[in-house]
Parts: structure tokens; sequence; C-alpha cells
């Protein structure tokens, strides 16, 4: 049968990205399965017989509905669901995929949710080594990105558009135009990755061309720890901390709980040990700008970034890593006690160097961990899995010198947004317009792809095959939870056109390569490695390295001494990490962890620096680096360091959708190649004008009241009984329901030792239970919807604060203040002791969030789901209502995994094992733990029965269901 | 039917209205009935009323709201729906107070007012009293007097009237 | 308030100051009282003109906010509730005058309510009518307002008789339907009245009509009279209780500033306090245009004066109670909301309050404060704006800072809800001038009782002066 022309699936390849039948269920598939026609209503599906006005309208909307529908096809190759994947396939039941998505090169392995062939919900695979069944907010985030209505579709050569097949046809031509010199005028400028059939690809590429180069670029490039350990062990070696193992850990400028590649396990590992006892580590953080990392230290010393060299060197010379030399300042207070402290856990301690720092401090934290005895014990030295080679700034402007020689013909950039990300004062753009072929594979319209003479639409991870590496090289394979839902390809396919074999297909290529890797018995392995998601036995060995303390000591002196005066401290985002989410929602409208700011990044400055320059949050003014100025707005830090200014990367995009477009400022105008981190000489003049930002959080202190409580190691000991007053049973002349006959008593316990506030949790929330974006303006208004906020107090001195994140979502009172004066009983209790709310009987009278104490209530103020392009609605989660304007809502506890688990649980005839709620779900630090009060075996009532629980606002008598452990910290006794 | 005439008088003085009243009365006259512009002190004894029924209904209507309230209350969230409401009892006496209140003073106060109208056979906007022009001062400055006689005897009743010292007096017919 | 009332009436009774000035006749009285209704006084056209403006303004900021979502409001979270719930508050305040000059005065015998108490009914009738608007546009979704009411639905549902706002729906309708029947029920004669003096027949017809053939019948007098005064009875304890609920909106919650049990007395007080203060507003100029300087004279002007200085002064006391407890209480969060009141963002407000609240009545000790007309009018101006401050304290103050410090906000209202609080003033005003235009603003009837029982004391002695 015919097919309606829309998609340009014809045209598309038979391959990875292909038209493929439509097919409901796993059996139907083994039978051949039928057409997407029967999915749809009759008519729409079906070619006009002829082509009346009347109908052709009739196509319009119908081709309208299928660009959305017509997509939600699995993959046509047998796609294994993952193990907890229910037999057999009924339409409204979820399946469950592993899959993978790389960030900056390394890959994280997830298991994505799919509902009718719509990937729905993104989690963390239990199976993978750097998620461990965590995932964080890009990963979650990275969902949106796939049914963002913005994408490019097809491809564009000098603005004209070429099928897949001419594109192909095209391609290899010009591959061919450049067998002559054995492609010494071809380049490719490749994001870092550590993908092995992608590198095998880039082999059989430089095979026929053997001149050839390929450059790599990413912004944030981790080149220094390169250099480090290239000096340290005289070779190019990635040290991988076992956080387990560690029982004093020095983070030199480390922000080791944030960000893409191992965050998610370090998390997992740190957080494991930061409950009260003998195994309870201790973190000193060295840092310039205040991290999520520095909040849960247990001493954070704040320096400017160029000072952290100083004090590495300090501690490495008393822990004996390096010989004292004469010239050497007497060491501090802290650099003595920390040295001690390392020197007690000899084996047990740890010393990581952040990727911002300079070679030197790296090359010093491997000698110190070698002359600790911690290399093999807490800290371990592999291969690199990426290329070696650099892949900083610095690389552009090679790249952009030979450009301008002339001495490139073609250039492939599957590099994100070089243009946009270039080092201050190289016009990357005007180089790129000079290139006679620069082909550019792009997901969205962006700063250089409005410079690239091929613009060719990239497919989203979900939607092609891959693998990909993780940091300990673990192999993940990358399966399509979807076709295409726009025409596009992939770097797979783009680097096997210039091998000619771009019609082959990712598919095709991925399953080739492996077989020539595990030989015959593939088609054995092939199926658990898709289930699992994880190709066993592929992590990278450890290696033994001696450390060449003379070439570090000689490197630390090379090293420049820290210059007076102000310094630019350029930092990731933690949501839009080097601007390659500035077009996703969900996380422009996450608050950062720290200052608690939505839809902006800010200069953020120390309260000391402030005043002595004279300016208060939101101030505008202009950052004067290297005679280039940008104009920004400051927000002041507490725990910042003194004349350090730290400016968060990837802002003020020029080119972007509506969500992206000018929002905040752009750090990269500043940024040289020279000193990508940390440049000294930043002059700040005060602009005119205020700048409004969009905080969620308002007021950081406490009042002094018993919110979110902390406690060190030592007055725990002593005063564990305080927290009696704050839990148990309160007086009242209600008698309390009785919960205990029910089969399940649903509860949450919240562990704040273990909370690091990254807000994974947040994201998770918004994406499990469709909760809408409201934008800038709303967010300021104090109208935003996340169910679940992280609240962050700071305490004690504005310079050396106390950090501490509480997260907060509706704590399910068993005495709900919210119910009893519902006017409509539209908010009310459920025999298993949720507090229901009833969308559909709800008129919003707002009563129940005024007397909702924890203030956890959302309340739609507009129709926020306006207007849903096609593609947004299939991101809906089927499982939960979409909230009309007018209408209350809050945290629900995830009731429908709840349902689902019933469902299943009646099927197979037994009692709900385990739910997880999405928070609990996303968290890398197991902070977040929900389950059944009425089963002493779970998690969460041996939780509510430890001695560092506590009920928020217990004096209330509410009883909530949400309880949360106090914090502990570990401080070191000679600091006190 | 037969048709009856309406006899009206007006009087200068409450003193001359009450001794016209009582006269006719002592003759016989059960209709009679005063007018005035404003509420008359004695007029209740002068006519011999008995007691207004409207405190009575007054009473019914104001039980039969608190028996609705409570009944309404109670029926709702305790028999028909019962559900937990922020762990707080299904039947909270103290909380149906204030609508038992509001709708026993409700049902009294509509008992009152249409049984007030009732009583008074209201609403009749065409009396025939108002045919006569001058009984309009009635509602304004004057003090007038009513009686309801068969047509064969209003021109006597007016007659006397006339001698007892009546400022004017009409009579007004009624088609039975 | 009704003991003060009392003996403030008291005091009163024995002062020469005339309830009637001169000695007209019923004609005379009937002329006067009713000229307003025949001629038309000049400058009511325009004033009609501007009202209904205004009038337009509320239609414009209701439409949008059905049209767009509560949004268009400055509510948010944590202040979910603001203008729409302190202009309910304030007006139902000030429809506390009319029902208490009315009925509670009747029942005590005072005889100077018999001048102002029409005027005050009618108040009060188009203050709830104002109130009445705000819990219906202040939903989320308007169109199902009904779900308040016990009505059967698909859901099985019923209302949660719990909550405070079904009291709120329950008291609220209860007083405007009372309310109503009460001043309809004393206007009947007055109506007859009116149509018995009209000068054409359309009126005489059109005013026929409302009279309902009212015919000063004795008969109908021995009925009207006992169930005006049950009534009367009736409407004491629900005037009362009105603001009582409406205060347990706020006591019933648990929210620091709102959870206090001195809440009904002291709004009920803050609502004759308020009432009082407009129907001064109100009554000065109306005197002064229609000529009623006769029956409403100083003396009345006087005792409404010293009603509020009473309800003045409780209020004062409740505002001094509520900081005491919030200290004495030792509890950190009520004291912090009551620091927060007078240190916090929103102080301003609060000593605006405390001045027109507190400071300004404190003038009616004096004689010649409560009989300057110009100050009295200034007075009752200021006494209006504190009572309206007073509501957007206990609302917005107390839910901006409540416990969780990480969910404090701001509130600042929009040009919406300006136009909306504006226009309930307009569309009040509009309403007013009807009632001056087309019914009698004074009780003709009782003025005109009055007089012969005044005229009887004088004849029959001074035991019989009240």
């Amino acid at each position: 049968m015919k097919t309606l022309p829309i998609l340009g699936q014809s045209r598309q390849p038979e391959g990875a990205c292909s038209e493929r039948p439509l097919w409901r269920s796993l059996e139907e598939l083994e039978r051949g399965a039928s057409r997407a026609g029967g999915e749809f209503p009759p008519g729409a599906a079906e070619p006009p017989a002829e082509l009346s006005r009347r109908n052709f309208v009739q196509l319009l909307g119908a081709s309208a509905a299928l660009a959305g529908l017509a997509a939600c096809q699995p993959p046509r190759d047998k796609i294994i669901p993952q193990v907890r994947s229910p037999r057999g396939g009924l339409p409204g039941q979820a399946y469950h995929y592993a899959t993978a998505l790389a960030l900056d090169g390394y890959a994280t392995g997830l298991v994505v949710t799919s509902h009718e062939g719509r990937p729905t919900k993104v989690e963390g695979n239990p199976a993978h080594p750097a998620s461990l069944g965590a995932s964080g907010a890009f990963e979650q985030a990275a969902l949106l990105d796939l049914y963002d209505p913005l994408r490019l579709e097809g491809f564009r050569r000098r603005g004209q558009a070429l099928a897949w097949r001419t594109l192909l046809a095209e391609i290899s031509k010009l591959a061919a135009a450049h067998d002559a010199d054995g492609g010494a005028r071809l380049r490719f400028l490749l994001a870092p990755d550590a993908s092995p059939l992608q590198a095998d690809l880039r082999r059989r590429v430089q095979a026929r061309f053997p001149a050839v180069r390929f450059h790599f670029f990413a912004p944030l490039a981790e080149d220094s720890a390169r250099e480090g350990s290239r000096i340290a062990f005289g070779r190019v070696l990635d040290a991988r901390p076992r956080l387990d193992q560690a029982a004093a850990i020095l983070s030199l400028d480390a922000d080791f709980l944030a960000g893409p590649g191992e965050s998610l396990r370090l998390t997992r590992d740190f957080a494991r040990r930061r409950e009260p006892g003998a195994s309870m580590n201790r973190l000193y953080v060295a840092e310039p700008s205040l991290t999520i990392t520095g909040g849960a230290a247990d001493h954070r010393f704040r320096m400017k970034g160029s000072e952290v060299l100083g004090f590495a060197r300090a501690v490495a010379g008393l822990v004996g890593a390096v010989p004292a030399s004469p010239g050497d300042p007497a060491p501090t207070r802290q650099a003595k006690a920390v040295a001690d402290d390392l020197l007690r856990n000899r084996g047990r301690s740890l010393v990581l160097a952040g990727p911002r720092q300079p070679a030197a401090v790296h090359a010093l934290a491997h000698a110190m961990n070698a002359a600790l005895g911690n290399a093999g014990a807490t800290v371990v030295y592999t291969a690199p899995v990426l290329p070696e080679a650099p892949a900083g700034p610095a690389v552009l402007e090679a790249l952009a010198r030979d450009v301008e020689a002339g001495q490139v013909d073609t250039l492939v950039v599957t590099a994100w947004n070089p243009v946009y990300a270039a080092p201050a004062g190289l016009d990357l753009g005007a180089a790129l317009s000079k290139v006679p072929n620069a082909i550019y594979l792009a997901a969205r319209e962006d700063e250089t792809s409005r410079r690239a003479s091929w613009v060719l639409a990239a497919s989203h991870p979900f939607e092609c095959w891959g693998d990909g590496r993780s940091r300990d090289g673990t192999v993940a394979l990358q399966q399509p939870l979807t076709a295409p839902l726009r025409e596009s390809t992939s770097a797979v396919d783009l680097l096997a056109a210039f091998v000619d074999q771009g019609d082959k297909g990712a598919y095709q290529h991925l399953k080739t390569f492996w077989k020539g890797r595990a030989g015959a018995d593939l088609d054995l392995l092939w199926d658990r490695w898709l289930q699992q998601g994880v190709v066993p036995g592929t992590a990278e060995p450890a290696v033994q390295a001696p450390v060449r303390a003379d070439a570090v000591l000689a490197a630390v002196r090379a090293a420049p001494a820290p210059a007076p005066g102000l310094e630019a401290a350029f930092a990731p985002d933690s949501r839009v990490l080097d601007g390659r989410f500035a077009g996703n929602a969900w996380l422009q409208e996450l608050a950062d962890p720290v200052t608690k700011i939505t839809w902006d990044n800010a200069a953020c400055l120390s309260p000391a620096t402030a005043k002595r320059l004279g300016l208060e949050n939101g101030r505008r003014v202009s950052l004067a680096l290297r005679g280039r100025t940008v104009e920004a707005a400051v927000w002041i830090v507490p725990g910042h360091a003194d004349d350090s200014v730290t400016l968060p990367l990837g802002y003020g995009r020029a080119v972007e959708g509506p969500i992206g477009r000018g929002v905040g400022f752009d750090a990269y105008r500043l940024r040289h190649a020279a000193a990508p981190w940390f440049d000294a000489g930043l002059a700040l003049a005060p602009a005119t004008g205020t700048h409004a930002f969009a905080t969620t959080q308002g007021h950081f202190t406490m009042e002094g009241r018993p919110l979110a409580l902390d406690f060190t190691a030592a007055e725990w000991k002593r005063s564990a009984h305080e927290l009696e007053e704050q839990r148990g049973t309160s007086d009242t002349i209600q008698e309390p329901v009785d919960y205990s006959k029910q089969d399940y008593k649903w509860g949450m316990a919240i562990d704040l030792s273990r909370c690091t506030g990254c807000s994974a949790c947040v994201v998770a929330c918004q994406e499990e239970n469709n909760i809408p974006v409201v934008g800038k303006e709303q967010v300021a208004k104090g109208r935003i919807m996340q169910w679940i906020r992280v609240d962050r107090y700071f305490a004690g001195k504005p310079e050396e604060p106390e950090v501490i994140s509480q997260p907060v979502a509706c704590v399910h009172c068993e005495a709900a203040p919210c119910e009893y004066v519902c006017p409509v009983n539209a908010t009310v209790h459920s025999d298993e002791g949720l507090n229901e709310m009833v969308y559909n009987r709800c008129v919003g009278t707002r009563y129940c969030s005024n007397n909702c104490p924890y203030k956890v209530r959302r309340f739609n103020f507009f129709e926020y789901r306006g207007r849903l392009a096609p593609t947004e609605k299939m991101l809906m989660n089927p499982d939960v209502t979409v909230r009309s304007r007018g209408v209350m809502e809050k945290c629900t506890y995830c009731v429908q995994r709840i349902e689902r688990a019933r469902i299943d649980a009646r099927v197979a005839g037994g009692k709900i094992e385990s739910v997880q709620s999405a928070c609990q779900q996303a968290c890398p630090a197991e902070a977040i733990v929900f389950g059944n009060l009425n089963d002493p075996k779970s998690r969460v009532s041996r939780l509510h029965g430890d001695a560092r629980r506590y009920d928020l606002l217990h004096e209330l008598g509410t009883r909530p269901r949400t309880a949360y452990l106090a914090r502990i910290k570990n401080p070191n006794p000679d600091l006190a | 039917m037969s048709a009856t005439s309406w006899v009206l008088a007006e009087y200068r003085s409450e003193e001359e209205l009450y001794a016209a009243a009582r006269r006719l009365r002592m003759a016989g006259h059960a209709s009679v009935d005063l007018h005035s512009p404003y509420p008359l002190t004695r007029s209740d004894e002068v006519l011999g009323l008995s007691r207004s029924r409207v405190p009575l209904l007054a009473l019914l209507g104001g039980l039969a709201g608190v028996a609705t309230a409570l009944s309404m209350q109670w029926w709702t969230n305790a028999v028909d729906y019962p559900i937990n409401v922020g762990n707080r009892t299904l039947v909270p006496y103290p909380a149906m107070v204030p609508i038992t209140f509001e709708l026993g003073v409700l049902l009294s106060a509509f008992a009152i007012f249409f049984g007030a109208l009732g009583l008074f056979g209201f609403p009749r906007t065409h009396h025939p009293v108002f045919e006569v022009e001058g009984f309009r001062t009635a509602s304004i400055d004057a003090l007038w007097l009513s009686v309801e006689v068969k047509p064969e005897e209003a021109e006597r009743v007016a007659e006397d009237l006339r001698r007892s010292g009546a400022a004017q007096v009409a009579v007004a017919p009624e088609a039975g | 308030m009704t003991p003060p009332a009392t003996a403030a009436a008291r005091t009163d009774a024995l002062e020469q100051a005339p309830l009637i000035v001169g000695t007209p006749t019923d004609r005379v009285l009937n002329d006067e009282l009713l000229d307003h209704v025949w001629n038309p006084k000049r400058g009511w056209k325009i004033l009609f003109g501007i009202a209904l403006a205004g009038t337009g303004l509320l239609l414009t900021g209701v439409t949008v906010t059905l049209a767009r979502g509560i949004g268009m409001w400055g509510n948010n979270i944590p202040v979910a509730w603001a203008y729409d719930i302190i202009n309910f508050v304030w007006w139902i305040g000030i429809g506390h005058a009319g029902t208490l000059i009315s009925a509670i005065l009747l029942l005590f015998q005072q005889k100077w309510r018999t001048s102002i108490n029409r005027f005050a009914e009618a108040m009060t009738l188009f203050a709830v009518m104002q109130a009445g608007l705000f819990p219906l546009i202040h939903l989320g979704r308007p169109w199902f307002a009904f779900w308040l009411f016990p009505s059967p639905a698909t859901l099985g549902l019923w209302p949660n008789f719990k909550s405070p706002l079904i009291w709120d729906v329950f008291a609220v309708s209860t007083y405007l339907t009372v309310s109503f029947l009460f001043w309809y029920l004393g206007l009947i004669p007055d109506l007859a009245a009116l149509r018995d003096a009209s000068r054409s027949k359309a009126q005489r017809i059109a005013y026929g009509i409302f009279a309902l053939g009212w015919r000063g019948s004795a008969r109908h007098y021995q009925h009207y009279r006992i169930g005006y005064l049950i009534l009367a009875a009736l409407s004491t304890p629900l005037v009362l209780s009105v603001h009582s609920i409406v205060s347990f909106d706020f006591a019933v919650s648990q929210l620091p500033g709102w959870h206090t049990t001195i809440f009904p007395p002291y709004f009920v007080a803050g609502a004759v306090f308020s009432g009082f203060a407009m129907v001064m507003t109100l009554m000065i100029p109306a005197r002064k245009f229609l000529g009623f300087e006769r029956v409403v004279t100083e003396r009345h002007l006087e005792n409404m004066a010293k009603v509020m200085l009473v309800t003045g002064l409780m209020v004062s006391y409740g505002y001094l109670m509520e900081h005491f407890i919030a200290w004495y209480s030792g509890n950190a969060y009520e004291a912090f909301v009551f620091s927060n009141r007078a240190n916090g963002p929103y102080r301003a407000i609060y000593f605006a309050m405390l001045f027109c609240n507190v400071v300004v009545p404190q003038a009616f000790w004096w004689r010649k404060a409560r009989t300057n007309i110009a100050w009295l009018f200034i007075a009752s101006l200021l006494v209006n704006v504190g009572m309206w401050t007073e509501r957007f304290i206990i609302i917005v103050t107390s839910l901006h800072r409540d416990y969780l410090p990480s969910s404090w906000g701001m509130y600042a209202p929009t040009w919406v809800d300006w136009s909306i609080f504006t226009g309930t003033l307009c569309f009040f005003s509009l309403l007013f001038l009807l009632f001056l235009r087309f019914v009698p603003a004074v009780a003709v009837t009782e003025v005109k009782e009055l007089r012969h029982e005044l005229a009887h004391a004088h004849a029959g002695g001074k035991e019989a002066a009240h």
C-alpha cells in the first residue's frame, strides 16, 4: 500500500533510522507486522483515491497528526526489552529498554520507558557502572530534546534541500575528490567520543585518506588532566577514584559530585560513607566558587582558582609527595591539618584534582596519592577511553589558522557548536564560511549552522544505533527507542558515508563491528548485551604507573605564581552544561543548586568582594578581560572566594529557539584559549541598570527554626536525644486513623546526610508527572510548578557558610491541614494514607495551599499546557493526568507507579514488593527512599526508625509520612 | 357570593377614629378596619384583634431550617459518602453549628416574610378602596376607617359616619 | 458592641439635640423625604455616569480574569489569597452597619436609628452584593462554583462541611437574603406612600406593583410590626454570626497570624467599625444634597461617631491582644509574623492601619470632633482605608512569610486587581445612586411614627422621652 508523502520516509536510509513497520507486540513483530494504518482512524492513513480539495485538506490534518504518530514506531531491527519488562505487549503497557547516552564523550547507561513506542521517561541502568540505576538532570532532560519541535529536519547544501540518497551521492563525490591527495585537504572536527564503533570508522576513513586529520573539540575538555598525567607518569592515564574505599578525601577544585561522566557513581560511593559511624568519610574541598561538592564538604577552603596550586603544594610537601624547597611559604594551619589527616589514613585517603586546575595540580595529586599509598587502593589508573589528542579551545585556533592558509577544502563538523564555543577573539564563523565544503551535523539551528555550507539534521541518541564507553571503559550499546521523528542522520552514518557505506546503516555497522570483536557467538551474546545495556568485561584494567616526582616538582616550580587582582573563573553551568542544553526548558527552569537562579547565569562573587566594589544582587556590570568586554549581572554567593568572579559558560546564545535565545550572558566571549579556566586581570565596572533574576528561593536563612537539622559527629554523640521531640506522636483530640491493618502504608524518608542538592530528582519528577514549564516571568512571580523543590539554606558566617540542602515535596500528612479546609472534598485521604488530589473535583479556592505549612502545593494560574506541538504531546506520560487551568496540584508519591505495581502484583498473584518514586529512582545518592511502612523489612521503615529521623514541623501535629534524617557532618577536630 | 361595598371615612384625630370604629363594631360590623400612614398604638384593642400567628410561623421555619441543616450535613458527610478528610471525625458537631444556625435563620426569615404576605393576601394591587382617590392620603397623612357592608346598607352606614364627624366619607362598590 | 451603644444612646437621650428639627406635619415630612424621588437632584446624572464608567472597569477586570485565569492577578504561592479575599472581607464588613442599626438599635429602642436605618440597610445590601462577587470570581474554575452547594454530582461527592469556606457560602447568602427581606419589609409602607403621592400614571403603576397593595390597614400593621420585630431579633445574632464565620476562614487554619481565637469578636467589631464609617461617608454628603438635615441631625452623626469610637477601641484591643499573645505564647512562628508586620516589607501599610484605625477614632472623645461635619467625613474616609489595610495586613503578611523561609515570597497587585477593586467601589455607588433616585432613602413611615411618639411624649411628659 502507498504511504503518505510525509517525513520523507521513502528517502530514508535502509538503516537504523529508516521507516519501519509498526508492531504492537513482540508476537506481532515475529509474525511480521501490520502497517501504521491500523493504528489510526479510518481515512487518516489510507491514501486518498483522488485528491479533491476537500480531502487534500483532510490530508493536511492527517499529516499533521502523523507527523507525530507515524514516528511512534520502534526500530525495525529487533531491539530487546530490558529484563524488567513484562512478557507480551499490550497497548497501555510500558516497556523499558536499555540504551546509553554520551555526554562529553562518556556514555551513561540508561533504561528508557516507552509507551506505545513513545519514550516517556529516562532512568538509570542499574547494571551500568556509571549509572548504578541513577540518572542526572542532563540524562533526564535529554528526552525533552528528542521531542523538541525546533529540531532541524532534513539535509541542506547552501540552503537547498538534499534527499538522503542525493546527500550520500554528493558526499561520496566529495570524498572521491579527496582521494587524489590522500585527503590532505579533508578535515574532521569531532566531539571527543569513546565509541568503539566510531573509532573503528575513523580508522577506516584514515585508511582511505592517509593524510586526513581528525580534530577533537569539546568546550569542557579535560586537557590539563591529561597533561598532568603525562607529567606524572610520562603517559596519559585516567585517574579513577574509588570513593567507597576513601576515608579522607581532599578535593582540589574537583566538583566530582556534579556534571557528566562519572558523577552519578561517585555520588553513590560518597553518600554511602556519609552515615555516622566508623566508616564515615571526611571531605576537604579547596575551591574558588561554591559547588555542591563544596556544600557537601566537612571543611571547605575557599581560594582563588590560581591559589589552589599553592595549597596543593603545601599539602604535598607535608605528606612528603614532593620535597619541600627553600622558597616555599610556611604551610597554613589548614594545610597541616589536612596533611595529618591524609597521613593518618594512608592507603585510605584520596586526593582529587579538578579538570579546571592546571596540569601541575593534577601531577601533584598523582604524586600525593602515590606517596600516601592510595594508588591502586582509593584510586586506580586506567588507559584513557577518549582520544588522547587535546580537545580544548586551542584546537579551534590551530584549525582556523589552517583554514585561513587555505589548507582545508572539506571540514566535517560533528562537535557541538564550535562557532559559539570558540575562544574569545577567534572568529571561527568567518573561517568556517571560507571552507568550500563545511559539513555540519546539528540537532538544532545554532551559531555554527548559520556559517556552514552543509547542514545535516542530527538524529537524537534515542533515535539511532550506536555504542559508547563510560570512564571505566565499560561498553554500553545505544538502542534506538523510536524511529527518527524528523528526517535526520547520525555521526556514524556520516563517517561511514566517507567510506561509501553511508547507506549501510548504523545497525549493520554496529553488528559487523562487534562480530569482529566477539566472533561467531555474537548472536548468542547480542540479545543479552541489549537487555542488560552493557557489554561485560570491557572495563579497562588498572595499570601500575610509578610517579616521576622530579618531573612533578619541575612542573610545579615552572607553574606561574597566582597574579593579584580580580580573577575570572569560568565554569560549566549546572543546567546548560556548556550551552548545549540552552534550548531545554526543563533545565532552563531548573534552579541552580547553589544560587537557585532559573533562566539565567550570573557573574558570581563573594559578599566581601561585592561590598568592596559596591555591588548588590542583580546589579549590571561590564566585565573586561584582555581587552574584551561583556555585560553581565552579578549575584552574591556566600562562601565564594574573594577577588574571584565565577562566569558560568553556555548562556547568551545568539542563535537559539525562543527558550534559549538571549538568556544570560556569553562568558565564552571572555574565555581565552591560553587560559580557558582561570584568567587574572579581570576588570569589573558597574554598568547602568539592574537585572531581574528569577529565583525559586528568596530567603536563605532558617531564622533559627529547626527545619534542615545538621549536627557534627561530635555533637551527634552528645545530643542525639534532642531529636526525640522532633518525632513521634503528638497529642490530638482527633483519634488518629489506624493504618496498621492495611496491606500498604506508603511513606518516604529523605536522608540529608546523603543529599547533595544536585536536583536530579526535580527533573525526574517533572518528566514523570507531566509538570509544565512556566517561564521566567511566572517563576519570578512565585508560580513555579515543580512538585519537588530542593531548599538550600546557609548557616553561619556569610564568608564561610554551612550549606545544607533539603528536598521538599508533599509530605503526605496523616492529619493534613490542606484537606479539611477544602470546601469541595477535592483533596482527601486514601485508605493507604496518601494525600490525594482530585483534579477534576478541584474548583481552585487555593485555601489548601494557604493552609499547607510546607507550601508544596502548586496552582495552575494559567493554562500552562496551552499549545503543545504534536511531538510535545508524545512526551506526556499517559499514566498521569495533564492538569488544566485553575486546578491545584502537588506531589502524589507517584501514585501512578503504585497503581501500576498493584496491577502487576495482582496479575502475579502476590503483594507489591517494591515501588520507586521517580525522585527516588533518579537520586544518585540514595537520599530519597520510598516504600511501604507496614513492611518492617522495607528500607523506608528502617529509616523511619533511625535515630536521625525527625519530622519537619513536627510540633504542628500533621504527622507527615515523609520523614527526614538529620545531616551529620564529620569535621576534623584539629580544625575545630 | 353577593356583592359588597366598602364605606370609607376620614377622621381628623385618632380619638374620633377609635370612637367611630367602636360604634361600628357594636353595630355588628366585624370587618371594620383602620388605615393610617404609620402604625396606630391602640388599633389592636379597638378592633379586638387576636394575637398574630407570625411568631408561630417564624418558630416553625426556624426549626425546619435547623432540621434540614443537621440532617444534610450528617447524611452527606457521614452516611452517603464517608471519607477520611484530614483525619477529622465524620460528624464534627462543633463544625456543624454555623450552617445549622444560618439555615435556621434563613428559613425562619422566609416564613416571616412570606407568611406575613400570605396573611395580608398580598400581592393584591387592585383593591376597591383604591377606587376612592381621597383614600390615597391614608398612606401620607390622613387617618381612615373602612368597613365592608352589603350594597343596600352602604348609604345608611355612610350617613352614620358622616354624622359621627368624619371629615369625608366615600363608598367604593365591589362587583361580587 | 450593643451595651456600649445603648450606653452612648442613653446619655444621648438626656441631651437636647433634637432627632427631628422643628415640628413638621406628616404631609411636610412626606413631601420633603420623598422629594428626591420626584425631583432628581442636580449632579445625579454626572455621578451616575462616573459610576457607570467605573462599573465598566469591573466588567473588564472580571472578563479578563475569566478569560485568562487567576494568573492575571498578583496572587502566587505562598500568597494564594490577596485582593480577592481582602476586598471580600472588607465589603462584607461594611455590610454590617445596616443590619446592626436597623435590627440591634431597634431592639434596644434607639429612636435615633429611625432616620438612618433605611439608608444603612441599602448600603448593607449593596456592600454584601460586592462582597459576594469575590468568592465567586476568585475560584480557579468559577464555572464550577455550584459545587460549593450540596448538589448531586456524577462524582457522588458532596461539599466538605468541615471547611469554613462552605460555612461562608451559607452565611453570606443567608445574610444577603435576610437583609433584603428585612429591607423590603420595611420599605413596603413607604412604597405605598410613593404610590399614593406619585405624579404620573406610570409611577403610580410602578410603585403600585412594588407596594404589593399596601393600604396601611391596622389588621396588617398588627402582623407587620411583630414580623418586623422578630426579623430584627433574628438579624441581630445573624449579623454577629456572619463576620464570625468569615473570621473562621482564617482562625480555623493553622497559619501563624490567622490561627487566633480572638478573631470572631475582633472581626465583628471591625465590621461594625467600618460599616458605620461607610454609613457616615455616604450620609454626610447625601443629607446635604437630598436635604435631610431636618431628620438626619447632628445628633445622629454624633451617635455614629460614638459607636465608631467604641468599636475602634475594640479593634485596637484586638491588635494589642494579637501582639501580646504572640509574645506570651512563646511560639516563634507566631512571634515572627507579628514582628514581621511591623518590620517587614509591608510595614508602611501596617503603620497606616494603626494610624487610621487606632489613632484617628481617638478624636471622638471630644464633642467638637463628633459634631464637626468636615472632620467626621474625613475621619470616616480614613477609617474605611484603615479597615482595608487591616485586611491586607492580616491576609498578605501572614501568608507571604510562613513556616519555611525557603518558600517565602512577596505579593504585588496587578492592574486587574486594581480595576476589580475600584470597579466594585463604582458598582456599589451605582446601585446606591439608583437607590437614592427611586426609593425613599429615609423610612418615612417610621419618621412619621416617631414624630407622633415625640409629640405624645411632649404632651405626656418627660418619662416617655425614651
